[in-house]
């Protein structure tokens, strides 16, 4: 097997470990992923508690106001909030 | 009035400064589906460059549709920035305001303390940083913004809304390689009218290294972070502490293929307890070809799956095949799986968007494209719409005057 398809085969093994791992009952805080943001502002629109802001090109979620009801996540069009 | 305020900005600097460059941009999108038209959005801007200084104004108009689900949100808004760009020596200064008026339908907020409801109209919001090097290897940086938020009660009553946040920290780009950061951010929400007052803080300690002489021509950076978090959340729990681990590798498999991944773990430290939180991948799969033409051709696969308290994932791809000088053929994919807020569907919602189109590139000067898409989503039954989005791009070049 050459070193390309190792690297490859890595990858895939991690995702697949992923896909299998239970997740956690409770969560304390969304995550943005900075890598994927786009500081589009879709998910301000949809907030109803106001809870994000986009500052400096990139969507900051105040933990104390954030409810988890998730509207965030769905609208968000890159996948960036989890 | 608003726009009167832009131009002037823009023009009397201009008018007394010699040696000024002026960069501007249009983007304007549009589109529509078989739910309903949705006029879209416009971002138009310039930037003013002297020696030593940049200002830049940036407008944006989005009147779009914000879910993608019915039944539909439909936010209007103008977004103004004003960003300037004062570097003296070792020392940057930036003074910003950006200004938000909400238009048409006011969305509404549900407020803390249980106190009902209030339509948001916008806010301006003022601030300022300033980061400055104190020598080669330790970079410091500070930064102070205010907001002063136009939230109104049915019957009209401002509720006198303000927040504030401050910032800053330091990093050191250590002899050994690491860089070793240490930053935090203190924010308060306040309302006179509802005698509401709330504020947390975070204080984070990061180390980061990365490495491009890796075996395989595989390059490296991995990042750990311990966040320190001071405050209640909306329960009135303290907010957890949390630790956060990331490795980015990235490798150019042949020339033209190149395979970038993202593997993040993230465990919170809750009152003596320590769980995970998240545990997330993403991978990225890139093919170019046909670089000697125009306008590069490239195919893009994308995988993401972040699994905490929810589950969600994506699967994408996107491609532009160069067929004739600036012409060519753009085809997305997207499948997705998130929770759902609709009601009487979910939890989960999956969907499927795909869709060809075309795009017409003049240099660098200028983009026009359209793309036809379906989706197809499982709310309360499946559901299928089609949809039409539009763009144009923009951009002049630089002016000297």
């Amino acid at each position: 097997m050459t070193q390309s398809a190792r690297a490859l085969l890595f990858i895939a093994a991690a995702l697949l470990m992923l896909a299998a791992c239970e997740g956690p009952t409770d969560n304390t805080q969304l995550i943005v992923s900075l890598e994927d943001c786009t500081g589009c502002g879709e998910c301000t629109e949809v907030c109803p508690y106001g809870a994000i802001e986009v500052i400096d090109g990139d969507a900051v979620i105040d933990p104390s106001a954030c409810h988890f009801c998730y509207r965030c996540v769905e609208a968000c069009p890159e996948g960036a909030i989890h | 009035m608003k726009y009167l305020i832009i131009v002037s900005m823009l023009l009397l600097p201009a008018s007394g400064l010699a040696s000024t460059t002026l960069d501007g941009w249009l983007d304007m999108q549009t589109g529509g589906d078989s739910l309903a038209i949705s006029p879209g959005r416009m971002d138009i801007g310039g930037m003013l460059g002297g020696d030593g200084w940049t200002l830049l104004l940036r407008e944006r108009f989005s009147r779009r549709d914000s879910t993608g689900i019915t039944p539909r949100v439909l936010g209007t808004h103008s977004i103004t920035d004003v960003d300037f760009i004062i570097a003296a020596g070792p020392v940057t200064i930036n003074p910003e305001v950006s200004w938000v008026v909400d238009l048409g339908d006011k969305p509404e907020i549900v407020l803390p303390l249980a106190a009902g409801e209030a339509y948001r109209q916008g806010y301006i919001r003022p601030g300022l940083s300033l980061s400055g090097d104190l020598n080669e290897n330790i970079h410091l940086f500070a930064s102070g913004l205010y907001w002063n938020r136009d939230l109104k009660q049915e019957d009209d009553y401002d509720l006198d809304w303000a927040e504030s946040r401050i910032s800053g920290g330091a990093a050191w780009d250590t002899p050994w390689g690491p860089t070793i950061a240490v930053s935090g951010v203190s924010h308060r929400t306040e309302s006179d009218f509802i005698d509401y007052e709330a504020s947390w803080s975070r204080i984070d300690f990061t180390a980061a290294a990365g490495r491009n002489d890796m075996p395989l021509g595989l390059q490296a950076q991995a990042e750990v972070t311990y966040s320190l978090y001071g405050g209640n959340d909306f329960l009135d729990r303290e907010i957890a502490d949390r630790f956060t681990a990331r490795i980015r590798l990235a490798r150019m498999v042949i020339p033209n293929f190149s395979v970038n991944t993202i593997f993040e773990s993230v465990f919170d430290f809750d009152d003596g307890t320590v769980r995970t939180a998240c545990n997330s991948g993403e991978a990225r799969i890139m093919y170019r070809f046909l670089q000697s033409r125009d306008v590069p051709s490239q195919i893009t696969l994308s995988g993401q799956l972040a699994v905490s308290s929810i589950r969600t994932s994506k699967l994408q791809l996107s491609s532009r095949v160069n067929l004739y000088r600036g012409l060519s053929l753009l085809l997305g994919a997207m499948l997705r799986e998130t929770p759902t807020d609709v009601q009487k569907a979910g939890p989960d919602r999956q969907r499927l968007v795909f869709g060809p189109g075309l795009e017409y590139q003049l240099g660098t000067n200028a983009r026009i494209w359209g793309m036809i898409e379906q989706e197809r989503t499982n709310l309360e039954e499946v559901e299928v719409w089609w949809r039409l989005r539009a763009g144009l791009e923009l951009y002049p070049g630089t002016l000297t005057f």
